[in-house]
């Protein structure tokens, strides 16, 4: 009615501004209506989405497992998922490796330990699009419990160690959330070197991987690493028990330092102190002169170095042997090589997958040896070095850059990455070394090279109090130090030798890794005593 | 020197005064003439004392030469038998010189042929595919422990997964010396691995790997004995020694049959391939004709020859593998 009034009042005077005024309300009264009718999609919308949503019970984040119920639900391991099993329904736990939404269905690609498989939520007559989008918002690295259906594919899924099955998910729920922010990306720490850089793309450096070790090690480089670690010290021990070999414990805190006494670590021990054991050589010989015959032992060996380098760590894990023997020390190098040789024969016939994966990221050449090992004497390899243009003494110590010389030297002739070198000479050795019969100048010992790096030290030992003392008097050793080792000998004691292998630098320098820190699982070198 | 030498005309020190208020050089001609002088002293005809004397040296040498050259023939004569009970330490290459004189003629060094030892084991190192064991090998293996001492080792390269066991005793039995290896004149280091073709190795720094069983023959063989000092019988030497491994043991039967005419036509000539004495030719042709198995059904000096081959007594390695 006023709107009548006032139109037709001012109708004359007023026409050019109600026209503007009829514009403006127009305008507002269009604005006005379009907000109500977005308003009413919305909440027709939301009222839809939560009566609609049909697969509400089919995904979630449930109650901590804090062990309520003991289901009886199987779950399917991931390696396990084959063609055969095809059009089965399944559960399955598993990490999410990625995401990716995409439309109406969200691709996952879930992982579990070094295998994994494509996965796929897509809204049908099972998944709602609520389930979809929860699916893609679901964090990397998060473990989910997941029904699916498995199903053949016709492409190869080349992404994935499980090529020829993709899973149709059904249900979903999260069991553990991982972060949204990982330190480091799993894709970026695999990456191969030298390909981040061409690309653009981010490699991890190694003290972030170190740092972040849980997360570097769910890696599959990582799992084949250790897989194949486990796999040496299961070989070791078989081998050798199969010989007829006890195994042994020795302890770790001592009183005296075993090898000369430099490199210890002190410890605090009540209301004295004592040093952590260098090496477990005097047990495994105290042992011999017990009469076990055959001892080795696997434990960890504590060296105070404060030497950065690759192939240096201040605890690792010695893999030690001692053993008596009839006539002759090359038994014992018989038995140590033929050891290694059945080490790396069970490697490269049981451990092919996990030398493949390693290589991905980490090219090298497979490992290659010869049975029964190869054994050159010290003075042949100092004559090739010779050869090759390098001047040293008879009776000087290899460097480690002659060491590698040699090694490829070695290779280039016999073509064997692994070799032993026998009768060094005496004065590079430690006192205990049995000097050679016919000549003074060397000795019963050996050192033997995994790709042209030592990896063992070993030697006869003097099993002969007097000529021990003599030694050690040689050497200018303290004999109150060692009085107790010297000791050991006096009530009878068989000629033996031995000697100590290290666990890390044989994976890695098998595998053609370039730094020991990643063969230890948490490695402790000068600067990291963290993880 | 194009002109004859004559004496110098004046002494060599006069003395000249020199002025003092210069410094002084070196004589730059003093030197040469101070040097010349005593030899060219002697004119034409006349003969330098130290020349005489170093002939009478020269030929007292000699002398004592031949003199020992005699006392070790006789003694050579006494030791009738191969395995008569010799120190080793005494003369090796003296009681191999005996074993071997029956077989092959002529001496060779190995110092000459290898290479000054360098104080460390001279390894020769042949890779072969256990598919194909290279029996003349075997055979020159077993010849060259007769002559040196031979350090023999069999190994297993990671390619090859498996041997059969007669492969990796194919050197023997294991000298009883062999944990020290430096008292070994030669080594002789065989690995059975996956190549396509023998390969042998021996100096990595100056020598690159020889490749074929014949040609790592040909290498064995000069350890043994020189080649034929003339052209033409090194020549056919050589040439028997590539018909054996290309056209005998690759080659179809046809080739095989025709090789066979062909050693039966010029065993009808000369007892042995490449004349009256036994070479390189019959061991490798006899190790190929043992491989083909074509043994039986050869002609008749073929099989005459065989058995010669077989009197000698150097084939047993390779017999035994064949087994």
């Amino acid at each position: 009615m006023t709107k009548e009034a006032v139109q037709g009042a001012t109708e004359e005077e007023q026409q050019a501004q109600s026209k503007k005024a009829m514009k403006k309300q127009q305008k507002e009264a269009e604005k006005a209506a379009k907000k109500a009718e977005k308003q009413a999609k919305l909440t027709a919308e939301q009222q839809t989405t939560e009566e609609d949503d049909f697969a509400k019970d089919r995904y979630g984040v449930p109650a901590m497992v804090q062990s309520q119920q003991k289901l009886d639900r199987e779950l399917v391991r991931v390696q396990d998922l084959t063609p055969e099993k095809a059009d089965q329904l399944i559960w399955l736990r598993a990490r999410v490796h990625t995401s990716r939404a995409k439309g109406k269905q969200c691709f996952l690609v879930l992982r579990q330990q070094q295998f994994n498989v494509q996965a796929l939520v897509a809204v049908g007559d099972r998944a709602s699009k609520q389930m979809v989008k929860f699916a893609a918002n679901i964090t990397k690295e998060s473990i989910v419990d997941v029904e699916a259906s498995v199903r053949k594919v016709e492409q190869k899924i080349e992404s994935c160690s499980q090529q020829d099955v993709e899973l149709h998910i059904e249900r979903i729920f999260v069991v553990s959330q991982a972060e949204a922010r990982l330190p480091l990306q799993l894709e970026d720490a695999v990456r191969p070197d030298g390909e981040g850089e061409e690309e653009g793309r981010a490699t991890v450096n190694q003290d972030t991987k170190l740092d972040n070790r849980v997360i570097d090690l769910r890696t599959t480089t990582s799992q084949a690493i250790f897989r194949l670690q486990s796999g040496v010290c299961q070989l070791f021990r078989d081998t050798l028990t199969n010989k007829g070999f006890v195994e042994i414990q020795t302890p770790k805190i001592i009183s005296a330092a075993s090898e000369g006494g430099a490199n210890v670590f002190t410890v605090s021990y009540f209301k004295t102190s004592a040093y952590l054991a260098q090496s477990p050589q005097l047990y495994k010989q105290m042992c011999i002169c017990a009469d076990f015959d055959k001892v080795f032992c696997v434990g960890p060996v504590f060296r105070a170095e404060d030497s950065n380098t690759h192939r240096h760590l201040t605890e690792f894990v010695g893999l030690d042997i001692e053993m008596a023997f009839n006539y002759h020390y090359h038994e014992v190098i018989d038995s140590i090589t033929d050891t290694m040789v059945q080490i790396f024969k069970g490697l490269r016939d049981n451990f092919q997958t996990e030398i493949q994966t390693v290589n991905k990221q980490f090219p090298s050449e497979p490992f290659k040896f010869l049975e029964p090992t190869l054994r050159l004497e010290y003075t042949e390899g100092v004559a090739m070095l010779r050869e090759a243009g390098v001047e040293m003494g008879d009776e000087d110590d290899l460097s480690t850059p002659n060491e590698k010389l040699l090694g490829r030297l070695v290779k280039e002739k016999y073509d064997t990455d692994f070799y032993v070198l026998d009768k060094y000479p005496l004065a590079v050795r430690p006192f205990y070394t049995m000097p050679d019969p016919n000549d003074p100048k060397y000795s019963n010992s050996y050192d033997m090279f995994m790709r042209g790096e030592e990896i063992l030290s070993g030697a006869q030992r003097i099993h002969d109090a007097q000529l021990l003392t003599d030694r050690a008097t040689h050497h200018q050793i303290d004999l109150e130090k060692i009085k107790s080792y010297i000791d050991s000998f006096r009530f009878g004691a068989p000629p033996h030798g031995g000697g100590g292998i290290g666990l890390e630098r044989v994976c890695m320098l098998y595998l053609g890794l370039h730094n020991v820190r990643q063969t230890s699982m948490f490695p402790r070198d000068p600067k990291r005593l963290t993880p | 020197m194009p002109m004859y030498q004559v004496k110098p005309v004046s002494g060599c020190d006069v003395q000249v005064d020199l002025p003092t208020c210069m410094y002084k050089l070196p004589n730059v001609h003093a030197q040469h003439g101070n040097s010349c002088s005593p030899e060219h002293a002697l004119q034409n005809g006349e003969v330098d004392p130290a020349v005489k004397a170093l002939e009478a040296r020269q030929d007292e040498i000699m002398r004592k030469l031949y003199e020992l050259k005699a006392a070790v023939e006789g003694l050579a004569k006494t030791v009738t038998t191969p395995d008569a009970d010799l120190d080793l330490t005494v003369s090796s290459s003296l009681s191999s010189q005996v074993c071997s004189s029956s077989t092959f003629k002529g001496t060779t060094d190995l110092d000459t042929l290898l290479g000054k030892d360098l104080g460390a084991l001279r390894d020769i190192v042949i890779n072969a595919n256990p598919a194909q064991p290279p029996l003349s090998l075997l055979v020159l293996h077993s010849l060259l422990s007769q002559r040196y001492r031979v350090l023999s080792t069999v190994h297993v390269h990671s390619s090859v997964t498996s041997v059969p066991p007669q492969l990796l005793s194919c050197l023997g039995p294991r000298h009883a010396d062999s944990y020290a290896r430096h008292m070994f004149q030669l080594g002789f280091t065989l690995i059975w691995k996956d190549v396509p073709k023998l390969q042998m190795k021996f100096s990595v720094q100056n020598m690159c790997p020889i490749e074929g069983e014949a040609n790592v023959a040909r290498f064995l063989f000069k350890l043994l004995a020189p080649y034929p000092a003339d052209p033409a019988a090194a020549t056919l030497v050589d040439s028997w020694l590539d018909t054996a491994f290309f056209q005998l043991v690759e080659g179809s039967t046809k080739e095989r049959a025709a090789v066979l005419r062909a050693l039966n036509s010029a065993l009808g000539r000369t007892p042995w391939l490449s004349g009256p004495e036994f070479s390189l030719a019959d061991i490798a042709c006899y190790c190929c004709v043992l491989r083909t198995g074509s043994a039986a059904s050869a002609p008749a000096n073929v099989q005459r020859w065989i058995k010669s081959c077989e009197n000698l007594g150097h084939f047993g390695p390779a017999k035994l593998l064949l087994q």
